[in-house]
């Protein structure tokens, strides 16, 4: 399957400031993969390069194999709904939907209609009295009616309530669920991200600190807690993504495709929230996959 | 993309045709009624020079009455008609999609930024044209008895040459180029400012900078000017002013080209038997002009020999001519072609720009 988005050396400067500098990385498709971290990471920049927003400062990135925003065809094939999911002011509802309706040739009427009929929109409401959910449903709505290969969220859902939140993304699962669609969804909402995602990266000031199946990354995670102890005496293959100790305590978040056999630790599973913070934390030093076997240096 | 340009379209478009309903009205209602002042004043059945009496007299009289005042305001409508178009159609054009974030959802619609820009500029571009050419019809239906009284050799009044400024940019086609460029040029300053008000400011800015300059330095220099040197006594009409101690230098304008009717007059001034400029009063002739005019401002009849006209006629003695440049009647019709040409040019070309930025330089 050909990736939803490959990035080689990209970077993105506004005058003298980076937004986003020589990112690598290669996002696959038929995933919804959640796109994490802090703020200032890149990761909104990332997606207007991917959605042709923006034009790289350098280094390239393809979308489904293709330059971003290429052609009609190229656009036809990726939606995008953008931070605080715009919409205009003075169209009404029905407007936004004939808009749809005219400028893509595989638009889905019958869905957009059932869509707007589901989450309660009146098609005569113009899109400036539209509450922050509806606005977001909107926008949802049209770039799912266009029927993508590939659909692009920036945070969409980072400025509504929490029930708003819960039906923006149980609409948005269900319409993936239906069409098999790709989604790149960035959030720095653990949360969400947990409720939706098959496929997570933590983007880290424009570097990937780790990219995965969710399930594997949670599978090969684990944080151990025992008498105080140098990480350094770890068998191989045991890599510490994050260490905090006390006096007579070691807690330590290891990743290991081994179980753990000292019977010392104390090991519990660890939740998709704390993985990522570990992650995001710049004060981790995330160390390279070591070999499984090898000498403890 | 045309449906959706004229669904957003739509309110901009209703209410150009409302300003376009209300002046109709307004000069439909009037238009008869100056026409018969016409045909009252005598105009309609005379012939060759005795035509001039009526028709500056006709000229003169609807200066003081309300037409004056409605051929000045429809002038200035059309003046301002691109200007308005610039600032509410054009400078919003790219501005307000990139302020309010739409443009992340229009762009993202499967319809690239070149045709979305093309059909916006077409449809915008060329209704702006049709709105300000057709204001420009209107009025140029409703002043043809002025029209008529200045090719009669009215001057007075609300009587202006075809060369001048407010009847040479709003008669004719130069309307078409000035409601192209003005339309271009607001969506130009959208695009670089990415602000709807700061590029409407400039918009104003540019354009007018660019109404006062056409007409002062780039105009009068569309051809060669036509230089002519004639007889003083034959300016008829031009008065000479003295000045200086003792009135020994003086000017001397011409106000039309005998001959010449209907020439752009560019510029005027006496000149020696060699045929440079002089400004010295030939010292024959000082207390001629000086004498004549005391007596004359004291509104006693001027002393025989004394006066203006005895001045004209001693500087003629004394071998003095006038020199006049001009743009020859004939000219008006490849001006307005040239000018309209300028203007067009210059909206394709910010045109072209506004393709290049949308497409190279996204951010």
């Amino acid at each position: 399957m050909t990736a939803a988005i490959e990035a080689s050396g990209l970077g993105k400067a506004y005058r003298r400031t980076w937004a986003l500098r020589d990112c690598t990385l290669a996002i696959p498709g038929g995933h919804v993969v959640g796109l994490v971290g802090p703020n200032g990471a890149g990761k909104t920049t990332l997606l207007r390069l991917a959605t042709g927003q923006l034009t790289p400062t350098r280094g390239t990135i393809s979308v489904l194999g293709e330059p971003p925003a290429v052609s009609p065809a190229q656009l036809a094939r990726v939606g995008y709904v953008a931070q605080d999911t715009p919409v205009y002011a003075r169209m009404r509802v029905a407007d936004h939907l004939r808009l749809g309706a005219w400028l893509n040739p595989g638009w889905d009427d019958e869905l957009a209609q059932r869509r707007i009929a589901q989450v309660g929109l009146d098609p005569k409401q113009r899109g400036g009295s539209l509450s922050g959910g509806q606005r977001a449903q909107l926008a949802l709505t049209l770039a799912l009616a266009k029927r993508p290969e590939l659909l692009l969220l920036d945070e969409p859902v980072a400025g509504l309530d929490p029930l708003a939140r819960r039906e923006f993304l149980r609409g948005l699962m269900a319409a993936v669920a239906e069409h098999g669609t790709s989604v790149v969804l960035s959030s720095h909402l653990v949360t969400d991200l947990e409720r939706v995602c098959d496929y997570l990266i933590v983007l880290v000031a424009s570097r990937v600190r780790i990219a995965g199946e969710v399930s594997e990354l949670l599978a090969s995670h684990r944080r151990l807690s025992g008498p105080s102890r140098d990480p350094g005496t770890l068998p191989a293959g045991q890599d510490v993504i994050e260490e905090r100790h006390t006096d007579k305590q070691s807690t330590l978040l290891v990743r290991t495709g081994e179980p753990i056999h000292d019977p010392a630790w104390t090991v519990t599973p660890v939740s998709m929230e704390e993985l990522v913070l570990a992650y995001m934390n710049p004060a981790n030093d995330i160390p390279a996959r070591r070999p499984q076997l090898g000498v403890a240096s | 993309m045309i449906r959706l340009t004229w669904l957003q379209f739509r309110t901009q478009a209703v209410t150009a045709a409302a300003a376009l309903a209300a002046f109709a009205v307004l000069l439909a209602a009037t238009g008869p009624h100056m026409a018969s002042l016409y045909a009252a004043s005598g105009l309609s059945g005379c012939h060759g020079s005795s035509c001039l009496s009526p028709a500056t007299y006709f000229t003169a009289s609807l200066a003081r009455s309300p037409y004056g005042v409605l051929f000045l305001l429809s002038t200035g409508i059309i003046l301002l008609a691109p200007a308005v178009i610039g600032l509410f159609w054009g400078a919003p054009l790219i501005a307000r999609e990139l302020e309010t974030g739409t443009a992340a959802l229009v762009w993202n619609q499967s319809v690239t930024r070149t045709r979305w820009l093309a059909v916006k500029l077409a449809i915008g571009g060329l209704t702006a044209m049709a709105v300000t050419e057709a204001l420009s019809l209107m009025q140029t239906w409703w002043a043809v008895p002025i029209s008529q009284a200045v090719a009669d050799g009215s001057g007075a009044g609300v009587a202006q040459s075809r060369f001048s400024q407010l009847n040479f940019a709003t008669h004719g086609i130069t309307p078409l180029g000035y409601a192209a460029f003005a339309f271009a040029l607001g969506v130009t300053a959208g695009a670089l400012i990415r602000r709807t008000f700061p590029a409407m400011a400039v918009t104003l800015a540019i354009f007018a900078a660019l109404q006062v300059a056409m007409p002062l330095w780039v105009r009068p220099n569309l051809a060669p000017p036509d230089r002519t040197v004639i007889p003083v006594t034959s300016l008829g009409g031009a008065g000479p002013s003295q000045t200086g101690p003792g009135g020994d230098t003086f000017t001397l304008y011409a106000l039309n080209i005998p001959g010449q009717p209907g020439a752009w007059l560019l510029s005027s001034g006496p000149v020696n038997a060699a045929g440079q400029p002089v400004s010295t009063t030939p010292a024959a002739c000082t207390s001629v002009g000086n004498t004549g005019q005391s007596a004359g401002a004291q509104g006693n009849a001027f002393p025989p020999g004394q006066g203006p006209a005895a001045f004209v006629d001693c500087l003629g003695r004394h071998g003095i001519r006038e020199t006049i440049t001009y743009q020859p009647a004939s000219r008006y019709w490849p001006f307005q072609w040239t000018e309209t040409a300028i203007y067009l040019a210059l909206a394709l070309a910010l045109a072209g720009y506004c393709f290049r930025r949308l497409n190279r330089r996204r951010s």
